[in-house]
């Protein structure tokens, strides 16, 4: 693909004025917003939440305008990006855009508009979310580019292959797929090399598709940039061992956003050295997430992205502040694996030890380190009907945190994005017990 | 051994590891290199729908994980698997990968469980050479537990074992799709599904001997295409015979997507296991196109003439579940009339699925219907 002269253009017109602009109203709008009174349990808000949301709107805003401009692919969360960086990709990321649809209250609809045709209810929300925007084009953002390339890693889910097949089909362009074995036991060389020699075929795909010519020296320095901004949200989540912590997970999982669609840019790096100085200096006054941190919990799973602010009102009321999260630290864990000196091993590497391409054994280790580390009173496991790799392993996960650590813990059923799957009812109960029990085992 | 007098499992299995001093492996859906395990004198028995009632697996797997993955728990939390030396778990999709880290990380079994990959790349030159590397790491590990040493001998003969149940398997497919092999649906993939846990030299002789049972249905029955994952419960093809249907061709996934593989070179054992493994006919858990799915389709409805093509789909199957939409428009526009019915396993066939493939059947001019 070769880039559009007038749709460049307009793309470095928006990006220079069009973007600021909209910044300058984003702030006049967070300072609206500001004025209200303090929270009674929540500490102040994070200045970075309003940083946040200029550098989202700019990025939904100028990928209107992507098209043409630059080659556009669709990407899996756990998809290594950094080989798309080099070729000048607009990345859009499905899952973040399903999450930005769950927290607008959208998903349910969209979600609807996929069963219309014929997909069916028990399916993933965010592959129902993004299919249903494919047949309606609705979306809180306004306008998504169509993209030329789909670009998906199973190192998350075996989902999002037939998920990302079926767009391919739709819009007749190609799926480039990172293949990453299970670790069901320890990586093996043989997976290295089958993996990083995947990373090098898909090079000549990737090139016809953009129009450009690969550069080694270039993916080393993003993947070295793609290093920083992972070990710079590890250090923000690190921020929250510390009591009070300055955040909760529900603040993490806002924030989460850049790691997942920005990674290795500098809009990436800026925001979460931002966050943590601003999180440090918190640290050091001793500001709180919470008005009162009376116990430290951690949470399991992606989030119920409609019910966040409720569910973190819920806890704060009690003084129970969520500090550490599976799914947050996921962008963080493999991080310091990546090597820019030896850039498709390590991405192979980095890439096929997240989370979820890793056996039970591996997450309870995790979990039992999260707990340790972050002084961990409870846990709350989120049974997420749309994700069964994240879901499928817990009441295993849950009684063995109970028999080893006598860590109290509950499990609520829900979803990510689709509310249909949610008993406003049943949770409330679900959680009114766990707070009893937990009192009465924690006091 | 025949078509009519199959062995039932657990007396087979048995009688295999006295007799032939065998060791058995439960094996998940849904491929796998079986040729490794005959050359090791291990005989694969299949976990697709043992008909056990669900109970115990409740405590470890939500409610919304496909029926395939929690009966095979549920299979071994009621220690069904007592006999069994050991498990092989191909990485087929989400619900099968958790339920095998389940059984090796938590449940404490006590016996070794072994792995798969199953990779979902069909052009690329580093997927076959990682199934390859694969087939010799998994021989390597089952020789280690078994402690069987390498015998190239029994893997060329285990080869060909294979090489001659693919062939009478296309063959079978064949006559059934000319209307050429005059037995019921239920009689066909009974032995067809015999190699689920039958040893190629018994296996071999039944296919050989369903294989001379040439003939038409009299009178001829309506042919359609099955697609699916697997014809459980067998009142299903029952169903199907009573209705004068003939399931003329398949697209299930543990019948032809893995078993009706075209003829391949020969050579290497391990090379030719890799070929065939990236000859299977296109597959949603291998990452095959919609397209060549859709193409696959056409082309079984066109060579058999069939009337319709039936889905039959296991509730919670992501795989399917993602295809059936774009697959049933595809097929519309084709002009080809299609059902999708979705039904537990080994559950007794709803009056709700009954009426409905009933109703199917009237609508493409089934005599019986």
């Amino acid at each position: 693909m070769q880039p559009n002269l007038l749709k460049s253009l307009r793309y470095r017109f928006m990006k220079n004025l069009g973007a600021p602009l909209l910044t300058v109203l984003e702030q006049r709008r967070a300072t609206g917003k500001r004025n209200r009174g303090p929270h009674p349990h929540f500490g102040p808000p994070l200045r970075c939440n309003a940083r946040l949301r200029q550098l989202l709107t700019r990025h939904y805003f100028l990928s209107r305008y992507a098209k043409g401009a630059h080659p556009v692919a669709w990407v899996t969360s756990g998809a290594p990006v950094e080989l798309l960086r080099v070729l000048d990709f607009y990345t859009i990321y499905p899952e973040n855009h399903g999450a930005l649809c769950g927290a607008k209250r959208m998903g349910t609809e969209l979600c609807t508009a996929a069963e219309a045709h014929g997909y069916s209810q028990e399916l993933c929300a965010y592959a129902r979310i993004d299919l249903g925007h494919h047949f309606t084009g609705k979306t809180p953002a306004g306008k998504l580019p169509r993209p030329d390339l789909l670009f998906a890693s199973n190192n998350i889910c075996q989902t999002v292959v037939y998920w990302y097949r079926a767009l391919a089909h739709y819009w007749n362009i190609p799926l480039v797929l990172f293949d990453t074995p299970f670790n069901y036991e320890a990586l093996s060389d043989m997976q290295i090399e089958y993996m990083s020699a995947q990373l090098q075929e898909m090079i000549p795909v990737l090139e016809r598709v953009s129009g450009r010519r690969f550069d080694v020296v270039r993916l080393q320095q993003i993947i070295g940039s793609a290093k920083e901004c992972s070990a710079l949200w590890g250090q923000v989540l690190d921020t929250m061992k510390a009591r009070p912590a300055p955040m909760t997970i529900f603040d993490a999982f806002v924030h989460l956003a850049p790691i997942v669609s920005l990674r290795g840019l500098e809009g990436c790096r800026t925001h979460y050295r931002t966050l943590l100085d601003e999180l440090r200096e918190r640290v050091n006054r001793g500001i709180g997430a919470l008005t009162v941190e009376r116990k430290r919990l951690m949470w399991d799973n992606i989030a119920v992205w409609f019910k966040v602010r409720e569910l973190a009102g819920m806890f704060a009321e009690r003084g129970l502040n969520f500090v550490t999260a599976t799914y947050t630290n996921a962008w963080a864990e493999t991080g310091t694996m990546i090597d820019p000196q030896r850039p498709f091993e390590s991405l192979a590497r980095a890439y096929s030890q997240v989370i979820l391409n890793n056996n039970l054994k591996h997450r309870l280790d995790l979990m039992k380190r999260l707990i340790r580390e972050f002084e961990v009173d409870g846990l709350v496991m989120h049974s997420a009907r749309s994700c069964k790799p994240y879901s499928i392993g817990q009441y295993d996960l849950k009684r063995i945190l109970a028999d080893q650590l006598q860590i109290p813990s509950v499990i609520i059923e829900a979803d990510i994005a689709d509310s249909r799957s949610f008993s406003e009812k049943q949770v409330i109960a679900q959680l009114e017990l766990f707070f009893e029990a937990f009192e009465d085992r924690t006091e | 051994m025949t078509p009519t007098d199959l062995p039932e499992r657990k007396a087979y299995l048995l009688h295999q590891k006295a007799e032939h001093q065998r060791n058995v492996l439960g094996v998940f859906p849904a491929v796998y290199p079986r040729e490794i395990l005959w050359s090791l004198n291990i005989l694969p028995v299949e976990i697709w729908d043992p008909p056990v009632p669900i109970g115990r697996s409740a405590a470890h797997v939500p409610p919304n994980i496909c029926d395939v993955a929690r009966r095979g728990l549920e299979l071994i939390l009621q220690g069904h698997c007592g006999d069994l030396d050991g498990f092989l778990f191909p990485h087929t999709c989400d619900s099968i990968q958790n339920v095998a880290s389940i059984v090796n990380d938590y449940l404490g079994t006590g016996k070794p469980s072994f792995f798969f990959h199953l990779p979902r790349e069909s052009e690329s030159r580093a997927a076959r050479a990682f199934y390859r590397l694969q087939l010799e790491s998994l021989s390597s590990a089952l020789r280690k537990h078994f402690h069987r040493s390498l015998d190239t001998g029994m893997l060329v003969e285990s080869l060909q074992w294979g090489q001659r149940i693919d062939a009478a398997i296309r063959t079978l497919y064949e006559l059934r799709g000319q209307d050429r092999l005059d037995v019921s649906n239920s009689r066909f993939y009974s032995v067809l599904r015999a190699g689920e846990y039958l040893h190629p030299s018994d296996h071999l002789p039944c296919l050989a001997q369903l294989i001379e049972t040439t003939g038409s249905a009299k009178p001829p029955k309506t042919p359609v295409v099955l697609s699916g994952v697997l014809p459980s419960p067998p009142a299903f093809l029952s169903l199907l015979d009573e209705l004068d249907l003939r399931v003329a061709a398949d697209d299930l996934l543990n019948c032809s997507r893995r078993l009706q593989v075209p003829d391949g070179p020969a050579g290497n054992p391990y090379e030719a296991l890799t070929d065939r493994y990236f000859r299977l006919p296109v597959c949603p858990t291998r990452n095959s196109t919609l397209a060549q799915r859709v193409n696959r389709l056409l082309s079984l409805v066109g060579s058999t003439r069939a009337a319709g093509v039936i889905f039959y789909v296991v509730p919670f199957c992501d795989p399917e579940l993602f295809d059936l939409p774009p697959l049933v428009a595809e097929l519309k526009k084709q002009g080809v009339r299609t059902l999708v019915v979705e039904a537990g396993l080994n559950r007794q066939l709803s009056g709700q699925v009954a009426v409905r493939v009933e109703a199917f059947a009237e609508m493409i001019g089934s005599g019986a219907a």
